[in-house]
């Protein structure tokens, strides 16, 4: 990137808050839009579910990015609390005759769904969360694709065949719900950055053991924020069971959830509150427009967009604008550090 | 009188070796003690056991009457024991201000505190800490793009943010030019007389540690060698031999 006038320029124009204004007249302008769409004549049923999905989506990137971008923790298996929270409103909320048959209304289901998906979170996440860079990120993935499997030989939840839940025919209060979801998660996120807490969690990311030694509960911190963020995720998905009236195991935990929540955070900005949000609609946008008559070179094109952020844009869309995110090749590189790290600081009690 | 810092018989290994053996070391209140000894002694482990980032294998640590043996570090930094490293720790991606507002004293902020932006008080003794060390005109720069003299500063200033009531240097004047090291002496001994903060250094600079300290502590091969004023120290032929006789260029 120039360090010349132009970027000087930007920077001014940054430190000077501007860009804090447009931002915000913008998000308010698209949230305005996005609000006003389904009152739109030429807007169906079939495209609100369309963006219903990609507000799913957004939101599991940004849960992603509070454990990844900020925290500085790779997770791999992220999809698992969405799995876990989708999986648990379809056992409440079923009636099928090969699933427990409790028969629950859908809000506190979804609400109980979450609430599992992040309890499951604290708890596993104090075990897996004591490991650092790779090992982390595929005990995470391990704990996904066991879950799975749990998930597929258990007689309560239906076993391999899955759970038919209750016809559902109202789009637009569900797309309403997540737009209001979506909002509040990323207002949430934006006021964490500012606290005391979300500064410790970039502590924890750009320095562990210096954090920690400087009187930082990191365990308390980043599981905290881990069970956080996986409570959000088995929201999301509990309202996408309800939405999709069907789960089985493949379509309820898939990595793709993991690898679009990290790709789309990568290409909007690690650890930047705007990040996942453009890089997530970007992504679905690339994929829908795009890709979908490149659908056999899809890993491919997928391969291709991530050399794309790391050579050219390794701070993200957002980052280049946003000083306080970090950059794709700063986290992999503590990533793999942190594996080659001796003894010496890692040796905790 | 019982000293803030008390070590006994602290014994670290690694694998077959043995790089603490039995070591004994206080610090008192308000008290400036150099830890020297040539290269591979065992000083940092020391600090790393005494901080707890390391475990020991035996041997017990009290700070300030407490058993912290089996404590977690961020436990220990709350009781008011903060250190610097001598592989630099900074935030590189976040400015010197934000380095220093997140080394504050976590202890009694609570969870509303967490939840708060830094207050006025504390963004008031950034200011004046980072003016104190000279780091004021970068307050705002990342801390990643400091000179490793300025870094070294800025971790000292970290670890001053907390109120500590000891603070471990871990050759804190390494790679910092000699008007800098100047300097930083006479900031730790303001530090020491007006605030009554207490300091163990590891120091390969004498010079520093004799016109700091009341105390030198003589570590080799892990054991102590040789405890006393600096003075009779320099002269102590055991520590004359370790350090010029094995080690050659160890003790410059
Ligand atoms: N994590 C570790 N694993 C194995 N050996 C170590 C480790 N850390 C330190 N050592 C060894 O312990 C001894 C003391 O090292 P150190 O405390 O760094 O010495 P000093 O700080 O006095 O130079 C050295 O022999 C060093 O090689
Ligand atoms: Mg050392």
């Amino acid at each position: 990137m120039g360090r010349g006038l132009s970027s000087r320029t930007l920077r001014g124009f940054v430190a000077g808050g501007r860009l804090g204004q447009v931002g915000w007249t913008a998000s308010v302008a698209i949230l305005v839009f996005l609000f006003l769409l389904p009152l739109l004549p030429s807007v169906t049923n079939s495209t609100l579910f369309t963006l219903t999905l990609m507000l799913t989506t957004v939101g599991v990137a940004v849960n992603w990015n509070l454990t990844g971008g900020f925290t500085g923790y790779v997770d791999f298996g992220h999809a698992v609390w969405f799995g876990i929270g989708a999986y648990t409103t379809a056992i409440l909320v079923s009636l099928q005759s090969n699933g427990p048959q409790i028969g629950w209304s859908p809000i506190p289901a979804i609400g109980l769904g979450a609430l599992v998906a992040g309890l499951l979170a604290a708890l596993i996440g104090r075990a897996t969360m004591r490991l650092k860079g790779p090992y982390f990120s595929i005990a995470m993935l391990g704990t996904f694709v066991a879950m799975r499997e749990i998930v597929r030989v258990s007689g309560f939840t239906g076993g391999g065949v899955g759970l038919t839940l209750p016809p559902y025919l109202n789009r637009p209060l569900f797309y309403y719900i997540q737009l209001v979801l979506v909002a509040a998660l990323v207002m949430f996120t934006w006021w964490l950055r500012r606290t005391r807490f979300g500064a410790a969690l970039v502590a924890i990311r750009e320095d562990e053991i210096g954090a920690e030694m400087r009187g930082i509960d990191t365990t308390s911190f980043k599981v905290s924020v881990f069970s956080f963020a996986g409570f959000s995720t088995g929201l999301f998905g509990g309202l996408w069971a309800y939405q999709n009236t069907f789960v089985d195991p493949d379509i309820a935990f898939v990595e793709v959830r993991t690898v679009d929540a990290v790709m789309s955070t990568m290409l909007g900005g690690l650890g930047t509150v705007a990040g996942p949000v453009v890089g997530a609609v970007v992504l679905y946008w690339l994929r829908e427009v795009l890709w979908a008559n490149l659908l056999d070179y899809h890993l491919l094109t997928q391969g291709a967009l991530l050399i794309v952020i790391v050579l050219f844009i390794p701070r993200g869309l957002v980052g280049i604008f946003d000083r306080r995110g970090t950059s794709v090749n700063a986290l992999w590189g503590r990533w793999l550090v942190r594996r080659a790290d001796p003894g010496r600081k890692e040796d905790e009690p | 009188m019982t000293a803030l810092l008390e070590a006994r018989g602290v014994v670290k290994r690694f694998g077959g070796l043995t790089a603490l053996d039995r070591v004994d070391i206080t610090v008192g209140e308000g008290e400036m003690v150099g830890l020297i000894g040539p290269n591979g002694s065992g000083k940092t482990t020391l600090f790393d056991c005494l901080s707890r980032v390391s475990s020991v294998d035996a041997g017990s640590i009290t700070f300030d009457g407490i058993d912290i043996t089996r404590h977690r570090p961020h436990q220990v930094a709350r009781l008011g024991m903060s250190r610097t490293f001598q592989v630099i720790r900074v935030y590189r991606d976040l400015t010197v201000s934000e380095n220093m507002e997140l080394s504050i004293q976590w202890e009694g902020l609570g969870v509303p505190g967490l939840f708060t932006k830094a207050d006025p008080g504390t963004r008031r003794k950034v200011e004046s800490l980072l003016e104190f060390l000279l780091l004021a005109p970068l307050a705002n720069e990342r801390a990643g793009v400091l000179s490793g003299g300025q870094r070294r500063l800025l971790e000292i200033g970290m670890a001053l943010m907390s109120e500590p009531r000891l603070v471990l240097l871990d050759e804190a004047t390494s790679g910092v030019n000699p008007t800098l090291v100047v300097e930083i002496a006479d900031r730790l001994r303001e530090v020491n007389r007006t605030a009554g903060v207490a300091f163990l250094l590891v120091e390969h600079n004498v010079r520093f540690v004799a016109d700091l300290c009341q105390r030198v502590v003589v570590l080799d091969q892990g054991a102590k060698l040789a405890e006393g004023p600096p003075r009779r120290i320099m002269e102590d032929p055991a520590v004359v031999e370790a350090y010029f006789g094995a080690e050659g260029e160890g003790g410059k």
